[in-house]
């Protein structure tokens, strides 16, 4: 008895099975190109359009096989020949009565329901199929009869629908060439609604049944996967874009509507999220010296590399001209007559610390230039200055001196 | 100044660039005022932390800049040329022939074919022109540094120093043999020419 009991589900459960295998084969027929082999070209759909549609015609007679072939005349009648076979193998045609020589055919509705699901899919990339699946989702989990297990499952198949689209995208952001990632960008178009249809969904599972947060934690994160890919997918493409200027995200048919339809609020609407300024390109004084130094030298003639003053009397015509930034007369000019002078006296003269300190520049300026002849010598000691006043506050003793030498 | 009038100066700043305004115009919150003998400019002055260099930071691109390289030298030559001394403010700097120009673009650019280095020398000119770095005054053959150079902070300033002295003036350009021998640089040999002309038109070609 007890076994009875566990059997009987079992075979229910077979039943079950087997008629939703009925269906899946009836389903896929439109599918096969043999019996065994998917279909590979678009004609053969069209091909079994055509045998729908005979039968779709012909009332509740059926039809045989040799009018199926006269409907569809404008095919190769060995094409729908062989249509005819794998529609028949596959039950998605099949006898109206079950006996030997029964010469009328039925067809079942599955496969041409299969078929418009194709055409549709073809046309805009599932989509609108999502869409659909997505407000299906919501009526189930939000009808007053539906259980936990609804909400389950319907969060399992959003988890594996969003997950499947997010890994597509990201792997094609990563590696497939742009002009594959532009055929797939239907996929990227009104995702914010079909996020925000699966976030409400996930918000009203989450609500009837907070047991299933694990589920709901595994619909955010394929939500956020999606997100993420449709990020980089569309920077992807946008990038791209910018370097080409080639606007392809959409057809040029629909830049072109949306110029002539668009009013001038939506035109301007475009721009609303942008902060625009005039287009001018900016110069980063580094990227100014780099593209200086790395102009002058052809590949020919390499520059030797610099080398320390003094160290021969070579290069020395190619240096700078002396004093051709003016070191040498500020030099001459802080010492005047005199051989040598107190580095403290010319800071103090100094108006203020600004003065001061380039002063001091450029008397560093003239020791460091091996061309001119002046020596800046430190010595020890620190004087404290009037801390009121208008120069420097520590000044070191030293001098700057013009060297006997002319050197 | 209402804040309508400063509102409007920041959207045609934002739209054209450096705006020129006749002088007397008080400068608008945020813009600073430059005078100079081509007339007074606003030019909108927004902090560090907030320019196109941040865009640089952040891996942005930004405006498209076609031959960047051969544009950055044009403008540090301009800058050469322009900057009689670079211990004072860059702005408004000095007139110079584009013979002279030139030239220290050749010299910065390196031997090139003459027709090649003329093109790219219009071309750069054309671009610095347009963006405000530079207003080239092409009938007359003048070029002067742009309002734009007065956003150059102080570190700039400092890099743009070296920059400076690291360029052969123009007198020892032209001892470069990789001359263009056009008629610009012909009359740039001439040392009168190349001084500053103030009586020069000095249209702000926008």
């Amino acid at each position: 008895m007890a076994d009875g009991q566990t059997v009987q589900p079992g075979l229910d459960d077979l039943a079950g099975e087997a008629a939703v295998l009925r269906v899946y084969r009836q389903a896929f027929a439109v599918l096969a190109r043999e019996a065994e082999k998917m279909i590979l070209t678009p004609q053969l759909l069209e091909v079994d359009e055509a045998i729908f549609a005979a039968f779709a015609a012909s009332g509740s007679d059926g039809l045989t096989e040799e009018q199926v072939r006269n409907a569809c005349r404008r095919f190769p009648e060995a094409t729908v020949a062989r249509r005819f076979e794998v529609l028949k193998a596959y039950g998605a045609v099949s006898k109206v009565f079950e006996r030997p020589n029964e010469r009328y055919y039925r067809a079942a509705f599955a496969p041409y329901v299969m078929l418009l699901f194709l055409r549709r899919i073809g046309g805009r990339g599932g989509q609108s199929e999502l869409h659909e699946l997505l407000s299906a989702e919501h009526r189930n989990v939000s009808a007053s009869a539906a259980t936990a297990e609804d909400g389950q499952a319907s969060a399992g198949r959003l988890t594996q629908v969003f997950r499947l689209i997010a890994n597509e995208l990201s792997i094609m952001s990563l590696g497939a060439d742009v002009a594959q990632l532009r055929e797939n960008a239907q996929l990227l178009w009104g995702n914010e609604a079909l996020i925000a249809r699966a976030e409400d969904v996930h918000a009203v599972v989450l609500r009837r049944w907070p047991a299933l947060d694990r589920e709901c934690q595994w619909l955010r994160a394929g939500l956020a996967a999606y997100r993420d890919a449709i990020d980089a997918a569309a920077a992807r493409l946008i990038e791209r874009a910018g370097t080409t200027r080639a606007l392809g995200l959409l057809p040029a048919q629909e830049w072109r509507a949306f110029a002539r339809t668009a009013g001038t609020q939506r035109l301007g609407a475009v721009l609303d999220s942008f902060v625009f300024d005039a287009p001018a390109p900016w110069f980063d004084p580094q990227a100014m010296t780099e593209a200086a130094e790395s102009g002058g030298q052809p590949d020919a003639a390499r520059m030797p590399p610099p080398r320390p003053a003094g160290d021969d009397g070579a290069g020395r015509d190619d240096a700078a001209p002396a004093d051709h930034d003016g070191t040498g007369t500020a030099a001459g000019r802080l010492l005047g007559e005199s051989r040598s002078v107190a580095v403290a006296d010319l800071l103090r003269a100094a108006p203020d610390w600004a003065s001061a300190r380039r002063v001091l520049a450029q008397m560093t300026a003239a020791h460091h230039d091996p061309a001119l002849p002046y020596t800046l010598t430190w010595d020890e000691g620190l004087d404290v200055a009037d801390p009121g006043g208008p120069g420097p506050a520590w000044l070191t003793r030293g001098q700057f001196r013009r060297n006997a030498d002319g050197r | 100044m209402t804040a309508g009038d400063t509102a409007l100066a920041w959207a045609r700043a934002r739209s054209a660039g450096p705006l020129p305004v006749p002088a007397g115009t008080p400068a608008p919150a945020g813009m600073i005022k430059l005078t100079g003998p081509g007339g007074s400019w606003l030019v909108p002055q927004v902090p560090e932390a907030a320019d196109a260099r941040v865009l640089a930071e952040m891996g942005l691109p930004g405006p498209l800049l076609e031959q960047p390289n051969d544009t950055a030298r044009m403008l540090a030559a301009v800058l050469r040329c322009c900057w009689e001394d670079p211990l004072t403010p860059v702005w408004p700097g000095v007139s110079a022939g584009s013979g002279p120009v030139l030239a220290v673009f050749g010299a910065v650019t390196g031997p090139r074919d003459e027709a090649a280095h003329r093109r790219a020398a219009v071309a750069a000119l054309r671009r610095l022109d347009q963006a405000g770095w530079v207003r080239w005054d092409e009938p007359a053959g003048t070029v002067r540094l742009g309002p734009r150079v007065a956003l150059w902070g102080s570190g700039d300033l400092t890099t743009l120093r070296q920059l400076w002295r690291s360029i052969q003036p123009p007198e020892r350009a032209h001892a470069i043999p990789a001359l263009p021998q056009d008629p610009d640089a012909a009359e740039a040999a001439d040392p009168d020419a190349a001084e500053a002309r103030p009586g020069d038109p000095l249209e702000p070609a926008q």
